[in-house]
């Protein structure tokens, strides 16, 4: 099980790169895909669940080309995409057993899937009730079941946890870190939390061109040593800021807490232990000075 | 202050609607209104008259075709700017700044009226270049030639602008039944003027005022002036597409304004902006709690309730130890089968009739029955034609469901999906159009008329692929709620042979045409879906 991203680059109508020469091989696990808004993630998503067609370049799936046969990359993909809607006038039961009526699946297969579809989503009590009258979280976790119908070899899912409470924020994350096993599925999301929870592998992503790939470990690694927390008046916040990367701040009673990313602190500074944050803003800010030169 | 509120809210409004594809499509129409005229093809004739091609006739002539179209056309161009704020969110952040309805209404009538004045400004355009095509009268007089658009077509064009912002404001004609009533609403006030006429064909200053769109106060004039130079003139107008042979022409020296004529364009005007302000009354103001009152009305059902009353409680009890992967049984390897045609077209159809109140449902049976039962006459001619219009707003969301619920990513990248789906979405449209006139079917199937029953299956494929292609290659359901409707008025009502899909009488049925034309419709559906999808 391969999936493999060959020298994509995809250009808009108004002649803008959304992705320029993005190169990535994935095996089954989690790849978190980390990058700011307006990075590309969205439109390599896209290219990938066959949405839209790559400018340059090529998709496979297990070697076979999308572009020759994107039926087989369709026939195991489970999509969440970050902007979807629902029929308001269906039920969630309903409005499953469509889709799985167009994914092809069996009128049996597709009603036991779909019964535990929402018992794992955590909607059986108004699996009834039309969508219309859904909040934005329950909408978003039909999507989450809807991704799944079918049993991906390959799920998708862009910014899935927009709109979840934090309880079914921590439901999801579990779910795709028991679901990662046999299948590739890449976490599209701005939110590093939900990648550090559950992903297994990271592709960092800034202006349509792939900055890191790497395991978490290997990017923590990259900024070990580099972490630093200092206490500042709040006087001085704003001259530190133009200094030093800074990845938080917290306002004390013996001033402002500053955690900078830097290879030497300010004097007094205590080093800490990195966190995928960290080593996320330090590679952003690192790419972006080298793009700048 | 207000004034500049006003500016920008009409401003934004209409560089948004400027910007999309869809006012090209319209200026093209615009254009293409203009080049009708100016090549003959639509002509304002007097019985076998017309004028000399002078700027008033040719002036007039082109108000009176930006007028009858654009106050028709225009409703289903306009209609929609509430619902697009609603669609993209702005609406609730205007709903949360101090602008009054009334205020957010009139501007939105000024906007509609700002998108229409631009389509008649091209036909004021088109009415120059016809006047040198023309070249029966090389002197061009451009207050005669322009001044009845911004008499009769500008005032025309506003009332129309605000008539739809009232069919958005009102629940019930917001969507495609509005879109449906409109016509009617239309041929209505088209037909008032024309009644109100006296014996002898005199127009008085009276008439001006029940006439909005201009066309009986302009014709009028004209056929007063013919009278006095033509005596043996009958009195007959009209404004013709297609047979437009005249074999005599006058001198007409073009409008002469009275009081009654100027009080009564600006009585339009001052209509316009009344309905725009009743409209206010009826505007939800984007509130979602009335959105959602007004879209589903029916009771919800009991589990749902229930789980209302806990504020959906049960759906978000912490049971995160259930939520595990183990829960889901592996789907066999060959879990996708190749026989989902029938279960995809019983979804399809389940989609097109979900949402309907149980009247719709009693009315399509009552209209079936009605069809077996009556004498086959009027079956054929009367029940069924009444049996057609009924379920336009089912066929109207096929090809554009999609694209109008946001479920485009989730469909299209799904296997076969254009093999799959699309097929089943034509074959739900055709099941619908079957059993809705079905009745008549049966009603021929007793009577062993062969031919009518061709006829009623031309018609019966006819009609989802129309409803497909339109809307695939449009993208909403109002281009086939408007083509539709009018269709139907003028074919299957009127028996107009030509144009009567039905075959409603034996002298008007045509089932070869309708046949032809239903592969050429499928193909242009299956074309359009096609160049929607990255990936056929």
């Amino acid at each position: 099980m391969k999936l493999t991203i060959e020298h994509v680059s995809k250009q808009y109508r108004d002649n803008a790169w959304a992705l320029r020469d993005f190169n990535l091989e994935l095996r089954p696990g989690v790849l978190g895909l980390l990058g700011p808004n307006g990075a590309g993630k969205t439109t390599l998503m896209s290219v990938l669940s066959t949405i839209t067609r790559a400018t340059q370049g090529r998709v496979l799936w297990n070697d076979i080309d999308l572009a020759q046969n994107p039926d087989a990359i369709r026939s195991v993909l489970g999509y969440l995409p970050q902007d979807f809607g629902v029929y308001p006038n269906l039920n969630a039961v309903e409005f499953l057993e469509y889709l799985a009526a167009v994914k092809g699946l069996d009128a049996a297969t597709s009603s036991r899937r779909i019964d535990e579809l929402l018992n794992l989503v955590n909607l059986n009590d108004v699996r009834k009730r039309p969508l219309g009258g859904y909040s934005g979280g329950m909408k978003q976790r039909i999507g989450i079941a809807q991704a799944l119908l079918n049993d991906p070899q390959l799920l998708i899912v862009d910014e899935p946890t927009a709109g979840l409470d934090p309880e079914e924020r921590v439901r999801f994350r579990n779910l795709l870190s028991e679901l990662s096993g046999e299948r590739v599925v890449i976490l599209s999301t701005h939110i590093v939390s939900d990648v550090e929870a559950t992903a297994t592998d990271i592709a960092l992503i800034s202006g349509g061109t792939l900055v890191a790939h790497a395991a978490p470990e290997e990017l923590l690694q990259q900024v070990e040593g580099k972490v630093w927390e200092g206490v500042v008046p709040s006087n001085e916040l704003q001259s530190i800021k133009q200094q030093y990367l800074i990845s938080g701040t917290a306002r004390r009673a013996d001033g402002v807490h500053v955690r900078m990313l830097a290879p030497t602190g300010l004097s007094g500074a205590q080093p800490l232990a990195p966190t995928l944050e960290d080593a996320y803003l330090y590679c952003l800010n690192a790419h972006r000075a080298g793009a700048a030169a | 202050m207000k004034v500049r509120v006003l500016y920008h809210l009409v401003r934004a409004d209409f560089l948004e609607r400027v910007r999309r594809y869809n006012f090209l499509v319209t200026l093209a129409f615009a254009v293409y209104l203009g080049y009708c005229a100016a090549t003959g093809k639509i002509v304002v004739r007097l019985d076998e008259y017309r004028g000399v091609f002078n700027s008033a006739w040719v002036g007039c002539a082109m108000t009176l075709v930006a007028s009858l179209f654009l106050s028709l056309i225009g409703f289903y161009v306009v209609k929609g700017s509430i619902q697009r704020d609603q669609e993209t969110r702005v609406g609730r952040i205007l709903a949360s700044t101090p602008m009054s309805k009334s205020f957010y209404t009139t501007a939105k009538m000024i906007s509609n009226f700002a998108v229409l004045a631009s389509m008649v400004a091209v036909m004021g355009v088109a009415a120059i270049v016809m006047q040198f095509l023309k070249a029966e009268d090389p002197h061009v007089h451009l207050w005669p030639l322009l001044s009845p658009f911004f008499l009769f077509a500008l005032p025309s064009v506003a009332f129309t602008g605000a008539v739809a912002i009232f069919f958005e404001s009102i629940p019930g004609l917001r969507g495609g039944i509005g879109n449906v009533v409109y016509f009617f609403v239309w041929t209505a006030l088209l037909a008032v003027p024309i009644s109100s006429i006296d014996a002898n064909g005199q127009l008085h200053p009276g008439n001006y005022f029940s006439d909005f769109n201009g066309i009986v106060s302009v014709m009028g004039q004209m056929q007063q002036d013919l009278r006095a130079v033509a005596p043996n003139y009958k009195s007959g107008s009209s404004l013709t597409i297609g047979d437009t042979k005249t074999t005599k022409k006058f001198l007409w020296n073009g409008l002469r304004p009275t009081p009654a004529l100027y009080l009564s364009r600006l009585t339009t005007l001052f209509a316009a902006v009344i309905i725009a302000l009743i409209a206010a009354l009826f505007f939800h103001r984007f509130d979602p709690a009335q959105e959602w009152q007004l879209r589903k009305s029916r009771p919800a059902p009991a589990n749902a309730a229930k789980a209302a009353a806990n504020g959906f409680a049960n759906a978000a009890a912490p049971v995160a130890a259930l939520a595990s992967a183990a829960l889901l049984t592996p789907l066999p390897k060959s879990k996708s089968s190749a026989f989902t045609l029938p279960r995809t077209v019983a979804a399809e159809v389940k989609l097109m009739l979900k949402g309907h109140r149980w009247w719709w449902y009693e009315v399509a049976a009552g209209l079936f029955i009605a069809s077996v039962a009556s004498p086959l006459e009027a079956s054929r001619g009367g029940v069924a034609v009444a049996a057609l219009l009924w379920p336009v707003l089912v066929w109207s969301q096929m090809g554009t469901r999609e694209a109008r619920f946001n479920t485009a990513s989730l469909i299209f990248s799904c296997e076969r999906s254009l093999v799959r789906q699309l097929p089943a979405v034509w074959i739900g449209g055709f099941l619908v159009a079957a059993a809705t006139n079905g009745g008549l079917a049966l009603r021929l199937l007793i009577a062993h008329d062969r031919d009518a029953l061709l006829a009623w299956l031309a018609c019966t494929l006819f009609i989802p692929s129309l409803a497909l292609a339109l809307g695939i290659w449009s993208g909403t359901g109002k281009v086939f709620e408007a083509v539709y409707t009018v269709w139907w008025y003028i074919g299957p009502a009127h028996h107009l042979r030509g144009l009567d899909f039905l075959g409603a009488s034996p002298e008007s049925a045509e089932p070869v045409r309708y046949l032809i034309m239903t592969a050429i419709l499928i193909g242009a559906a299956y074309l359009g879906r096609r160049s929607k999808l990255a990936y056929a």
